[in-house]
């Protein structure tokens, strides 16, 4: 087991948790009739944002030196998540200090798209040659996948009542596409080269992994029973995303603890 | 052709004995836990050998840099003049992304510091016409200093067992294979 990296565990989940409801609310905004207080759900999106952000300080050895990650967009996709960051942040505090309660939907969208930069680039930082198993696109996915379960679940809290079925539609159906991919991503790795397969079989014997697949059946159940979102439901979630990226960054491991060994 | 400097390990010649990644401490005195060349043991599933084989690694200066590439705050550089991968510690902000990276674990995590650190081929003593530490060190000359541009042997490799193969950095360490033992029969 390598570190699980809290405090990416942060940025990373509550960043996407702040997209997710961007998203859903710029959904929300298509059908016109605006929901209930734009401002407090941006309020939410920002705060989520910001609270992720101060969380990713704590992983640098330098914090002050944050800004410069800035310098090497050219290659560098992590210059370019902190960009993406930075201007969701940007826009999620400019929505808050405009938004009324009549609900206006170009920040969502803009929101939305940046947000969307931010979770691609975030896929491709944490899928380098070193990590075979996720030298691909499924960190985008458990992202994306991510982002929309705890986009819909908080999203219910700001939804109008005509609304709530199509949030707990959205919700039902991340959540079964999460425990797909969460289940299947292991299996495939078991075909791969050494360390992926070695991979796969860590994921399996980790608590982190099955703790968070029970809990998204868990959601699945839940909401399987009361056909909707009950307002404590998005706390379970958010705590099996957390428990999910600590597995992430925990057990996925690292070509060179292989060395001298086959490939 | 411009020079880009490697390191040759010679596997047949390697005994194992760790002078290369001792000269490299004596040199630059690394915290504890913090190993720039490193001597792996190659499996037996690679060498089914009585004796023993070792890869002597560190970093391999590749062409394609996935440390410099990944790095955000631009902490890394290739000398143009011979191709060595230098890490200016000074400007890293430790945030861990080129350990991630590298598939090769080359960059390593300095606690005292919190930031980054690997091996820059002892860039300041080839400028001095010096060998790096490790290779003037190796008792049995298994580790050499090669320039790729000129000739190379032709019994060189670049990716044996045991060894990542990204052809993408294209790594510039070169090896020579252990010949396989000989088999007795009683
Ligand atoms: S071996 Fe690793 S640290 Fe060295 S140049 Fe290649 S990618 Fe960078
Ligand atoms: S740890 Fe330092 S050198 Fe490595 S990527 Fe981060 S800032 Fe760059």
């Amino acid at each position: 087991m390598q570190s699980m990296e809290f405090p990416l565990v942060v940025f990373t989940v509550l960043s996407q948790a702040a997209i997710g409801l961007t998203m859903m609310r710029a959904v929300r905004t298509v059908s016109g009739t605006p929901d209930t207080d734009a401002r407090k759900e941006w309020l939410m999106i920002a705060g989520l944002m910001a609270l992720g952000l101060l969380g990713s300080l704590f992983h640098l050895g330098h914090p002050t030196g944050a800004p410069r990650a800035l310098v090497h967009l050219g290659t560098a996709w992590l210059s370019r998540e902190v960009l993406f960051a930075g201007l969701f942040m940007g826009v999620a505090a400019i929505a808050v200090l405009s938004a009324g309660v009549a609900a206006k939907s170009a920040p969502a969208w803009i929101g939305a798209a940046l947000g969307l930069g931010l979770i691609s680039s975030a896929g491709m930082t944490y899928a380098p040659p070193a990590l075979p198993a996720l030298n691909n696109a499924l960190p985008a996915a458990f992202f994306l996948t991510s982002a929309v379960i705890l986009g819909a679940g908080f999203g219910g809290w700001f939804a109008s009542p005509e609304r709530q079925p199509l949030m707990a539609r959205i919700f039902t159906s991340a959540l079964v596409v999460g425990l797909v991919l969460y289940l299947i991503a292991p299996c495939v790795w078991a075909s791969g080269g050494t360390v992926m397969r070695m991979t796969g079989e860590a994921w399996f014997a980790s608590g982190f992994y099955w703790a968070h697949i029970g809990i998204l059946a868990a959601c699945l159940a839940v909401i399987w029973k009361t056909k909707s979102i009950p307002v404590w439901l998005p706390f379970l979630a958010l705590a099996g995303e957390l428990i999910g990226r600590a597995g992430f960054f925990a057990d996925t491991l690292h070509t060179a603890i292989n060395m001298g060994g086959l490939y | 052709m411009k020079k880009q400097y490697a390191f040759l390990v010679d596997t047949e010649l390697c005994i194992g004995c760790f002078t290369c990644a001792m000269a490299c401490r004596n040199y630059y005195h690394q915290v504890e836990g913090v190993v720039w060349r490193q001597v792996y043991p190659l499996s037996e599933e690679i060498y089914p050998h009585r004796e023993r084989a070792f890869l002597s690694l560190s970093c391999n200066h590749c062409e394609n840099p996935e440390c410099l590439n990944v790095c955000p705050v631009n902490a890394y550089t290739k000398r143009e003049e011979d191709g060595v991968v230098v890490h200016h510690q000074e400007k890293c902000i430790g945030c861990g992304n080129c350990i991630r990276s590298c598939p090769y674990g080359a960059p390593k995590y300095n606690p005292e510091e919190k930031r980054a650190e690997k091996c820059s081929l002892c860039h300041e003593r080839l400028d001095a016409d010096l060998k790096p530490a490790c290779v003037q060190a190796c008792p049995t000359k298994a580790l050499q200093l090669i320039d790729l541009a000129t000739k190379q042997q032709t019994n060189q490799i670049q990716y044996p067992a045991g060894y990542p193969k990204m052809e993408r950095l294209n790594p510039s360490t070169r090896f020579i294979l252990p010949k396989m033992p000989k088999m007795v029969r009683r």
